[in-house]
């Protein structure tokens, strides 16, 4: 089963860039003077390696959400922090400020991480709800200031951060592809680094206190970080929801292991089920491309349901 | 040295006491401030009161608080729904020169090696603790009810474990069974409504005055046991 699934998530990373609206021969990508030369290298592979890489960095950020909130539906996007990046995103449109996006997402995704942190530490450790509560009041919040964001701008802007906000893959050139696979190697990097504390987390915050932590610090560490991937994302591609959710879980039941020996799997498979999710959306034979958003929800959500209900069975 | 100087809070009053390199029981009702207690001794609860060997448990990390001291709680709590039991006592072996096996067999718990934590039973959970805490083998282990979900036959082998000068250093042991307590013998800290009422050895405690004052009729000693009569 296990190496089926490799197997077949490498096949699925292989074919994705020769597939779309206009289909690539092989033989073509290395012949500079023909169209498929132009559109594999400068449109499908980017593509594909920033689907890549942004599935990997929110499936890995929602693994680390899941474990320092101690609660299972936590996750960048049901916490607001997607949200805020967005919101940020969006004024810095507004403001006539679009070279800037990146450095406003990553404002938006921390303020929102440090509001969630302050109010989850006043909270006692078996109240993971209450937390979930606040992520979803905050995520009210944002949309309604969007809203007014949207009062108040042009029409030029206003479709700009429509667009924005359905989240989109497309792109040109490696530019911001190279930016994102920095991110996922700095956000790998630094999850791997804590693996031992992380380990020790997933037991409980006091018996990783007890075992010489220091818990809040390595919380702050890697909930920075975590804005930080997740503010480079959002800026580029969007909010892209539910693959930080979903994919830390699938993973854990297909697997049946403790989450620290998972870290890289996880990564792994964000960022193959993105490009499952591009490669669908790619392929519907509409006129313009799905919102990825829209694929990421339709596959992902009956067969998250399916694992809960088989997964209660046991 | 553990010493513990004028500590309040909101349940805890004036705590001030003193151990050198001894085991100690410590004993009152429910809601009597125990687990509190424990939590400020071992900086789960920080403060400025408490020092073991001269150090604020609550202002260090890593091997220098962990050498130090230890708290097992009474309920096995673990977030993550795949850890074994093998790589929980991976991360809980710290000092002890046993290894995970030995220590398995000691509580005759070796068939659960390969289970899922959170399929084990309340009993099993608990004597998994203990076994973290014998990996774990600080130089203070406060044990919060160690037996309270054992069967007779469990609560007697870990009585034997506790009892073994050789398995852990020294035991803090935060119990309601008034028999482990006496046939261990150590010296018994009383709190009543956050204060310390006794602070004394075990033989004045369990003197049929002060069980009369403490426990009033509700127990009585039989057969050189303390029941609880009902």
């Amino acid at each position: 089963m296990r190496y089926f699934l490799v197997f077949l998530s490498v096949i699925i990373l292989m074919v994705s860039p020769f597939f779309g609206q206009i289909d690539i021969s092989i033989s073509n990508i290395l012949d500079t003077t023909k169209m498929d030369y132009q559109i594999f290298w400068d449109i499908r592979l980017p593509r594909t390696l920033l689907a890549f890489f942004v599935g990997a960095i929110l499936a890995l950020s929602g693994l680390v959400f899941q474990t320092i909130f101690r609660n299972p539906m936590s996750s960048p996007f049901t916490l607001g922090v997607a949200s805020g990046a967005t919101l940020f995103t969006a004024i810095a449109i507004v403001l006539g400020l679009s070279s800037f996006v990146s450095f406003f997402a990553f404002l938006g995704s921390l303020a929102t991480i440090i509001v969630l942190f302050i109010i989850a530490s006043r909270f006692h450790s078996s109240q993971t709800s209450s937390l979930l509560l606040v992520g979803i009041a905050l995520s009210f919040f944002y949309s309604a200031s969007l809203m007014v964001l949207f009062f108040i701008s042009n029409l030029q802007e206003s479709y700009e951060i429509v667009r924005f906000t359905m989240g989109s893959l497309d792109i040109v050139g490696f530019k911001d592809t190279y930016i994102v696979i920095l991110a996922g190697i700095f956000i790998l990097f630094m999850v791997k680094y804590y693996q031992n504390s992380i380990k020790l987390l997933l037991v409980s915050n006091q018996f990783a206190y007890l075992k010489g932590c220091n818990v809040k610090q390595i919380n702050y560490i890697l909930l920075i970080s975590v804005s930080i991937v997740v503010g480079i994302c959002v800026s580029i591609t969007g909010p892209i929801g539910f693959v930080g959710l979903i994919v830390p879980h699938i993973v854990k039941t297909i697997t049946q292991k403790s989450a620290h020996k998972l870290i890289v799997p996880i990564f792994f498979y964000g960022g193959v089920f993105l490009v499952l999710c591009d490669l669908v959306a790619r392929n519907l034979g509409t006129t313009s491309d799905i919102p990825i958003g829209v694929v990421t929800s339709f596959l992902g959500a009956p067969f998250f349901i399916y694992l809960i209900i088989k997964r209660k069975k046991q | 040295m553990l010493k513990c100087e004028n500590y309040s809070s909101g349940i805890l009053h004036d705590i001030s006491f003193e151990l050198k390199n001894k085991n100690l029981i410590i004993l009152g009702s429910n809601g009597a401030g125990k687990t509190t207690l424990a939590k400020v001794l071992s900086g789960i609860i920080p403060s400025s009161s408490v020092f073991i060997e001269e150090k604020n448990p609550s202002d260090i990390y890593g091997d220098k608080r962990t050498e130090l001291i230890n708290y097992i709680p009474p309920k096995l709590e673990i977030y993550d729904d795949f850890m074994s039991v093998e790589e929980f006592l991976e991360i809980n072996k710290l000092y002890s020169h046993k290894d995970i096996d030995e220590v398995l067999e000691l509580l005759n718990i070796s068939y659960t090696k390969n289970k899922k934590c959170k399929n084990l039973s309340s009993g099993e959970a608990q004597l998994l603790l203990l076994s973290s805490a014998i990996l774990h083998n600080a130089k203070y282990t406060i044990l919060d009810e160690p037996t309270s979900n054992l069967d007779p036959q469990k609560i007697k082998n870990s009585f034997h474990i506790l009892q073994d000068k050789t398995i852990l250093q020294n035991k803090i042991v935060i119990t309601h069974n008034l028999n482990l307590a006496y046939k261990l013998g150590y010296d018994i800290l009383y709190i009543k409504d956050g204060k310390i009422a006794f602070y004394e050895s075990s033989e004045q405690f369990f003197s049929d005055k002060n069980l009369q004052l403490f426990f009033n009729d509700s127990v009585k000693k039989c057969d050189d046991n303390i029941v609880v009569s009902l």
